[in-house]
């Protein structure tokens, strides 16, 4: 967790400085600099909220003499090997994006079907 | 078929993204074939100037989003599990979401091609106004934006679910300072890849609001600004050059330390050095923008100076890496190497016209094209092949055939300078890039010639490659797990991998796992 702590703060601190220079020496054009603030704007949430979420979080991988021994029995989960949800999600993706352009039919019909993947895929996931 | 359709097992995943980004890689390349044909003589008409247009837009949308950038993804999603030794990314359904995104997205952009008006016609970069009316009209251009949309929501997904990956899901002893470059170089595309690709994301979605909802955003008519358009795209445009290069950048470092059988030389200085230009890369947008004017030259110049450090420290690293080692030039470390040389040109050239002077005479013309060639064609896809033959044997379970590799490294490397070199020379005689032709003036026939030609040599590497492919898989040799004796943890599980990777769980007590476990090693 420290590392991923870090990384984030530290790009969030460069987008900040980057974005201050940027108003100095570029203050007539005011998108870049908003893109920037955005930017290091985000990257500081993640970095906070890796903090506060994940206060006592310890890691196997963090620790340079773990053995998997040591590790043996943690429980990391269970993976999925198939499901059929994901490419059917794409597909209903595709519908709504043509659908919004051109036919309005086939967009609800992708939002639906969209919804509807998605709800099946949160029952899958609840159960395994 | 069903069970490839519904897998979330990461590496047929993978294998996924590379069996596509190879098709797309292919179409992509007839497309380039097509370019050089009708470029090969002055006043050529093979190709009407609309056609022309839909061609390069379509050869360059396809290497840069549909090949170069997903292979990229895709290796890691097979790799970087793998590499710092867990049983699957932390995402599976997620990450089978983003592959199906990304493969439907790209067939949509080519969709546009069966449309009335032709595919889209307005350059990878689609600037406001032209992708509003003209050549932009057509529903072709639509199907490219939205195409696009749905590969950067895809690449989008699978950089978190990547990032997550490597945080959290790292084996005993694995710890952040021991995980593969290649994995690193991962995780700063993964970070550049969140920062960059909303921008992209806004920029398409706006442009399409612009064309079917009578948005404003870039017309100047209504108080719009298409310099807005041009500000959006780059700041994506720039990272995303990046993360061709980056994930490119790893595989060229496995493959250097493998082959001259030495530790990585200045690891810490090659991590900091790939967030150095990760970070750096997100200050340098406007560098594209240096001739409108409209934008703080001399701040994008010095930041585009400075990304050349942290790039030259790692030409040190890798050039360390080889230094006093015991170099076998297997067909991996051929494209290694020609990667090296070839990407010194992109990179000489790129801190060249990062000089706004020099830029207000290349922009725009062909030296421009060169440059980027050198960097994302001499380097990333020679990277791309050197990343086939090294891991096509842990993929497949079967080893490219050495002696054709050989001729296909020969054809590729010879054929790709005599396509580019003649290029910086067209664009200093004048030649404008993007025009479906040119006048008989100068050394410009000559030039374009040779250029063809040697894309001619190009294209049979390139079937040289495939007929490759299909021998070795017929001839089906048995290879070891680890045939080239790997230091990194993917080589410590069998080739192809079990499911869920490992049967057992090396001990990971430094940065070269399988180089510990070898008999005589302390
Ligand atoms: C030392 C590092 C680099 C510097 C200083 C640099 C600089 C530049 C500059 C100033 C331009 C704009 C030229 C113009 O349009 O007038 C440019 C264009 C471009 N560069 Fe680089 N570059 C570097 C590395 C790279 C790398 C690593 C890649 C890709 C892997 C790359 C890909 C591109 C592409 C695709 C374009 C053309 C974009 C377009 O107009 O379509 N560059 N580069
Ligand atoms: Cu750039």
């Amino acid at each position: 967790m420290r590392s991923f702590v870090g990384l984030f703060a530290f790009a969030a601190a460069f987008g900040a400085v980057i974005a201050v220079v940027y108003w100095f020496v570029a203050h007539e054009e005011a998108a870049g600099t908003a893109l920037l603030a955005v930017m290091a704007t985000g990257l500081a949430f993640a970095a906070a909220y890796a903090v506060v979420a994940e206060r006592d979080a310890r890691l196997e991988g963090d620790d340079p003499n773990e053995t998997p021994q040591m590790a043996a029995g943690d429980d990391l989960g269970v993976f999925t090997t198939n499901s059929p949800w994901p490419v059917l999600i794409a597909l209903c993706t595709l519908a709504l994006f043509t659908g919004l352009l051109w036919s309005p039919l086939l967009g609800i019909a992708g939002l639906v079907g969209m919804i509807l993947c998605f709800w099946r895929l949160g029952a899958e996931s609840a159960r395994t | 078929m069903i069970e490839w359709l519904t897998t979330t097992d990461h590496k047929k995943i993978g294998i996924m993204y590379v069996v596509s980004t190879l098709s797309f890689f292919v179409i992509a390349g007839v497309l380039a074939a097509l370019i050089r044909a009708q470029l090969a003589v002055p006043g050529n008409t093979l190709l009407g100037p609309h056609a022309y247009n839909q061609v390069f837009t379509l050869h360059g949308t396809a290497m840069i989003f549909l090949v170069i950038a997903p292979f990229g993804i895709g290796l890691a999603n097979y790799l970087v599990p793998l590499q710092i030794g867990a049983p699957d990314v932390a995402f599976p359904r997620l990450n089978a979401t983003g592959l199906w995104l990304f493969v439907l997205g790209g067939i949509t952009v080519f969709a546009g091609l069966a449309t009335y008006g032709g595919a889209a016609a307005t350059g990878w970069t689609a600037y406001a106004p032209i992708n509003e009316f003209f050549v932009g009209t057509g529903a072709g251009q639509d199907l490219f934006f939205i195409g696009l949309l749905m590969t950067s929501i895809s690449t989008i997904l699978t950089s978190i679910n990547l990032l997550v990956t490597v945080f959290l899901f790292r084996a005993p002893g694995m710890t952040m300072w021991r995980i593969p470059i290649f994995t690193w170089e991962i995780v700063a595309t993964a970070v550049l890849i969140i920062m960059a690709f909303p921008s992209l994301a806004a920029a398409f979605a706006m442009a399409l609001i612009e064309r079917h909802l009578g948005g404003h955003f870039f017309d100047a008519a209504y108080g719009g600004n298409p310099i807005l358009y041009q500000h959006l795209f780059w700041f994506f445009g720039h990272p995303e050059v990046y993360v061709l290069i980056l994930p490119y950048f790893g595989i060229v470092t496995e493959i250097i330390a493998t082959f001259s059988r030495k530790p990585v030389f200045g690891y810490v200085g090659m991590v900091i050095a790939a967030f150095a230009i990760a970070a750096l890369s997100l200050g340098v947008w406007a560098h594209h923008m240096f001739t409108t004017g409209a934008v703080s030259n001399p701040f994008f110049s010095a930041v585009s100076f400075l990304i050349a450090v942290p790039t030259g420290v790692k030409f040190v690293n890798w050039i360390g890496t080889m230094w006093k080692g015991s170099i076998a030039l297997q067909v991996p470390m051929l494209f290694a190497i020609g990667f090296l040389l070839n990407f010194l040109i992109g990179g000489i050239t790129g801190v060249m016209i990062a000089s706004p002077p020099i830029d207000y005479q290349a922009h725009d013309s062909y030296f421009i094209v060169q440059h980027f060639h050198y960097t994302i064609g001499g380097g990333s896809m020679f990277a791309l092949f050197g990343a086939l033959y090294f891991w096509f044997p842990k993929m497949f379970g079967v080893k490219l055939e050495e002696g054709i590799g050989r001729w296909v490294f020969a054809l590729l490397f010879l054929g790709f300078n005599a396509t580019f070199i003649p290029m910086g020379f067209m664009g200093m005689e004048g030649m404008a890039r993007r025009v479906y032709t040119y006048p008989a003036v100068g050394h410009l026939p000559l030039l374009n010639a040779v250029a063809s030609a040697g894309a001619l040599i190009m294209t049979l590497g390139v079937a040289l490659f495939f007929i490759d492919v299909l021998v070795s898989i017929r001839r089906r040799a048995p290879v070891e797990d680890d045939p080239w004796g790997g230091y990194s943890l993917e080589w410590m599980t069998t080739s192809p991998p079990p499911e869920f990777n490992f049967k057992t769980l090396p001990a990971i007590r430094s940065r070269r796992p399988a180089i510990d476990s070898r008999p005589g090693s302390v």
